[in-house]
C-alpha cells in the first residue's frame, strides 16, 4: 500500500541524489560533439560511397556518444529512486465483464450460429488449393527414358570420351536440363574395377557409371568425387557412396544406394539413357 | 506541447501511471529488452532492404559496379543482393546490420527464456506469457531461416533442398506439403513465398504478439528477485520507467545500435561475394545453417543409416531428425510448466523468483535440453572437430552416436542430483 498520499504517485523506499563527478559536464558535452562529428561523417560515408567500414564506425560512435550523453545526464538532473509497485489482484467474477444484462438465452440459435462460422472458415481454407503446383508439373516422373540424350548444363550433348578418368559431369535429360530431381552424375572410374552391386551391363565402357546426383539422405547434390577411393561425398551431411560398387553408402547417414542410370551410346557417339534409374531417386518420401 | 497534445487526448493520468511503472534493476531482466530493441532495428533496416529485393529467380544480367559479378547472368534475386552490396547507398552496412540484429535477436530471446525457466518465472499466474514468448522465440527462428535464404545464393539452396526433403519425409502428407509450400518440384516457386513469409506474415505475427507479451507483462508486472523487507508476492521493486529506466533502456538501444553497427563495420556478414548464386544440383563445402539451427544439421549428420517401412509409409532419418525430434522439442517447451506443476504442485500464484537450483526436477529438465541441444550442435562441425582432434570423421561421429542419448539423461540426473544435494534456494 502507498505510503504517500497521493494513490497514483509513487512509493518511494529510497531516493538518493547522486553526486556527478566535476568533470560530469564536460563528458556529456564531449560526448554529444563526438555524436554530432560522427553523424556528420556517417552521412558523408553514405552519400559519397566511402566505405562500408567507415559508414558504420561512424553510425557506432554517433550512437555511442548519445548512449554515454544519456546515461551521464541522467544522474545530474534526476535523483535516483527505488520505488515498489504493487500488483493487481484479479477482481473475482462478481465484477460483471458488461453492464448490459440478456434478455434472453437461445442456445439452439447461438449454437446454429457458431456452425454457421465454422462453415465460413472451413470454405475459407479452399484458396489454399493455390499454392499446389499444376497437375502436369507433378507427375512427370525423373524425366529419364530409353534413348534420352544426356546433357550438360549448357544443353550440349556429351560423348564418352568428354568425361576424363578419374573425372565427374553433371548431366541432365535433354528435356530437363536444369531439373533438379533428375541430374545424373556421370563418374569415369579410374585404378579400379567395378563391382557388384553395379550394373556392368549399365555401363559404357567398363568404367563409365552414371549415378542420380541427388543424395538419397537429404536430397542435397553429390557433388564431390574422391578418385583414390572411388567415394562419391555429399558435402551436406558426410554421406559418402561408393561409385565402383553400385554407389553403396559407406559412412554417414544414408541408408539406400544413389540409383544408377543404365547408359548407352547414340548413332552419332552422344551418351543416352536405356531406361530410367534402377530404383528410387533421392530422399525417403512419407 | 505536451499540454496541448494533454487537452486534446486526456493523456495525463495514463502517461503517469506509465511513467511509474516499475522495473526491476537487475541486469537479467534487461535481456528481453534486447530482444525489443534487435527486432526494432530489424524491421527498420528491413523496410529499407526490402525496397531493393527482387524475390525471382529468372535469369538477369547484372550490369553494377561489382567486380567479381558484373556482366554475368544470375538469378534476379541475386542479383539484386549484389547490388544491395554495391551500388545501393548504404546497402552493404544495413545489410550487415541487419543480419547482425538478427543473430542478437534470436540469441536474446535465448536467454530471456533461460532466465524465465530458471528462475521459475513461468509459473502461475505467468504461463499464458511463457507460451507467447516461447511463440516468439520459434517465429524468431522462422525469421532467421527464412531470411538466411533470401539472398538465393549457394547456402540457400542448400538449405531450401533440406526444407523441401523434410516436408516430403512426413508421413502420407509428405508430397502435398512439399508441393504445396514449393509450389511444385523443387525449387519449384520458393522465393515470392519465402520473401512475403520474411517480410509481411513473420514480422507481422512478431510484432503483434510482441505487443500483446508486453501488455501482459504490464498488467502482471515482474517477478521479484527475493529481498529481505519485500513481500514480493504482493509488489515488486525496482525504478520508475521515469527517468532513470527510460535513460538505461535508452542507453541500452543505442549501445546496441552501435555495437551492430561497429560489428558491421567490422564483420562481413553474409558477404555475397564469398558464396555464388544458387545453380540447381550445385552445392558447396561449407554448407551450413545459421547457428541457432546447427542442432538440426547435427542430427541429420549423426542418424544413423535405418530407413524402413511401416504402416505404408517410410521412417527416414529426416523425419526422426529433422522433423519429429524438433517437434518433439517444441512439445516439451510448450508442455514444461504444466508438467512441473504436477510434479511440484504448488497452489496459487508465484511473483517471487527462485534459485535455478531450487526446483531439482527444473534443474535437470534444462541440464539435458541444453545438453542435447549443445552436443547436436557440436555434430554439426564433426569433420571440423575431426581436424582440430587430428581424429577420424567416422571416430567423432560415433563419439556423437554414443554421446547423444547418454549424455542428456546422465546430465539431467547429475544436475537434479546436484540441486537436491544443494538444496539452494534464495528464501
Amino acid at each position: 500500500m502507498g505510503t504517500s498520499e497521493d494513490e497514483e504517485g509513487l512509493d518511494i523506499l529510497q531516493r538518493r541524489v547522486p553526486a556527478p563527478g566535476p568533470g560530469n559536464a564536460v563528458v556529456v558535452a564531449a560526448a554529444c560533439a563526438v555524436t554530432a562529428v560522427a553523424a556528420a561523417t556517417f552521412a558523408v560515408a553514405v552519400l559519397t560511397g566511402a566505405s562500408v567500414a567507415l559508414q558504420g564506425i561512424a553510425l557506432a560512435a554517433a550512437l555511442a556518444g548519445l548512449a554515454l550523453a544519456v546515461r551521464r545526464l541522467a544522474p545530474a538532473v534526476f535523483p535516483h529512486v527505488e520505488t515498489a509497485e504493487d500488483r493487481d489482484a484479479p477482481e473475482g467474477s462478481d465484477v460483471p465483464l458488461s453492464d448490459v444484462e440478456p434478455v434472453g438465452r437461445r442456445p439452439l440459435l447461438r449454437r446454429v450460429l457458431v456452425a454457421a462460422g465454422g462453415v465460413v472458415g472451413l470454405a475459407l481454407l479452399a484458396p489454399l488449393s493455390a499454392l499446389r503446383p499444376p497437375r502436369a508439373e507433378a507427375e512427370r516422373g525423373t524425366g529419364w527414358a530409353r534413348g534420352t540424350r544426356l546433357v550438360m548444363p549448357t544443353g550440349e550433348p556429351i560423348a564418352a570420351d568428354d568425361v576424363p578418368p578419374g573425372g565427374i559431369a553433371t548431366v541432365f535429360p535433354s528435356d530437363g536440363v536444369g531439373r533438379e530431381i533428375a541430374a545424373v552424375l556421370l563418374v569415369r572410374l579410374s585404378g579400379v574395377a567395378p563391382a557388384d552391386p553395379t550394373r556392368l551391363d549399365w555401363m559404357v565402357g567398363d568404367d563409365l557409371v552414371a549415378y542420380s546426383k541427388v543424395c538419397t539422405h537429404a536430397g542435397c547434390p553429390v557433388g564431390l568425387f574422391r578418385e583414390r577411393t572411388s567415394t562419391l561425398f555429399c558435402p551436406c551431411h558426410q554421406s559418402s557412396f561408393d561409385a565402383a560398387r553400385g554407389a553403396t553408402p559407406t559412412f554417414g547417414p544414408p541408408s539406400r544406394p544413389l540409383p544408377q542410370l543404365p547408359l548407352a551410346v547414340d548413332g552419332e557417339g552422344y551418351l543416352i539413357a536405356a531406361g530410367d534409374f534402377g530404383g528410387p531417386v533421392g530422399p525417403a518420401v512419407g | 506541447m505536451l499540454d496541448t497534445l494533454d487537452e486534446r487526448v486526456a493523456l495525463r493520468r495514463p502517461a503517469r501511471h506509465l511513467a511509474n511503472k516499475v522495473f526491476p534493476s537487475h541486469w537479467s531482466f534487461l535481456l528481453g529488452e534486447v530482444a525489443l530493441f534487435s527486432f526494432m532495428i530489424l524491421v527498420a533496416t528491413g523496410v529499407f532492404l526490402t525496397m531493393f529485393y527482387r524475390p525471382s529467380t529468372a535469369p538477369v544480367v547484372y550490369t553494377g559496379t561489382s567486380a567479381i559479378y558484373a556482366g554475368r547472368e544470375l538469378p534476379e534475386v541475386f542479383a539484386s543482393i549484389v547490388r544491395l552490396s554495391h551500388d545501393v547507398d548504404g546497402g552493404l552496412l544495413f545489410r550487415r546490420i541487419h543480419r547482425a540484429s538478427s543473430h542478437v535477436f534470436i540469441g536474446a530471446c535465448i536467454a530471456h527464456l533461460l532466465r524465465v525457466v530458471l528462475t521459475g518465472a513461468f509459473r502461475r499466474p505467468r504461463e499464458l506469457n511463457y507460451l507467447i514468448g516461447l511463440t516468439l522465440l520459434l517465429l524468431a527462428v522462422g525469421s532467421g531461416y527464412s531470411g538466411h535464404n533470401l539472398p538465393y545464393d549457394v547456402l540457400a539452396g542448400t538449405s531450401l533442398r533440406i526444407l523441401y526433403t523434410l516436408l516430403l519425409s512426413v508421413p502420407y502428407l509428405g508430397e502435398p506439403l512439399a508441393l504445396g509450400a514449393f509450389g511444385g518440384e523443387f525449387p519449384g516457386d520458393i522465393m515470392p513465398r519465402l520473401f512475403v513469409v520474411h517480410v509481411l506474415a513473420l514480422p507481422g505475427l512478431i510484432a503483434g504478439l510482441m505487443t500483446v507479451h508486453l501488455l501482459i507483462l504490464g498488467r502482471q508486472t515482474h517477478t521479484q528477485l527475493p529481498r529481505t523487507g519485500i513481500d514480493g508476492a504482493q509488489r515488486v521493486v525496482g525504478e520508475p520507467l521515469w527517468p532513470w529506466q527510460a535513460a538505461r533502456s535508452t542507453g541500452l538501444a543505442l549501445g546496441l545500435g552501435a555495437t551492430v553497427a561497429l560489428s558491421a563495420a567490422l564483420v562481413p556478414w553474409s558477404d555475397v561475394d564469398l558464396h555464388g548464386p544458387f545453380e540447381i544440383a550445385q552445392t558447396t563445402n561449407t554448407a551450413q545453417p545459421d547457428w541457432f539451427l546447427f542442432w538440426v544439421e547435427g542430427v541429420l549428420r549423426i542418424y544413423p543409416p535405418i530407413e524402413f517401412h511401416v504402416a505404408g509409409t517410410v521412417v527416414s532419418g529426416p523425419l526422426v531428425g529433422g522433423v519429429l525430434l524438433p517437434l518433439a522439442l517444441v512439445a516439451l517447451g510448450y508442455a514444461y510448466p504444466f508438467l512441473e506443476r504436477r510434479r511440484h504442485p504448488e497452489p496459487g500464484d508465484h511473483h517471487v523468483a527462485q534459485h535455478p537450483l531450487q526446483i531439482p526436477f527444473r534443474a535437470g529438465a534444462v541440464a539435458g535440453v541444453v545438453v542435447l541441444l549443445v552436443l547436436l550442435t557440436l555434430a554439426a562441425g564433426n569433420d571440423v572437430i575431426a581436424r582440430l582432434l587430428g581424429l577420424s570423421t567416422e571416430s567423432v561421429l560415433w563419439a556423437f552416436r554414443i554421446a547423444v542419448p547418454l549424455a542428456p539423461p546422465l546430465a539431467a540426473w547429475g544436475a537434479a542430483a546436484h540441486a537436491r544435494a544443494q538444496g539452494r534456494r534464495w528464501t
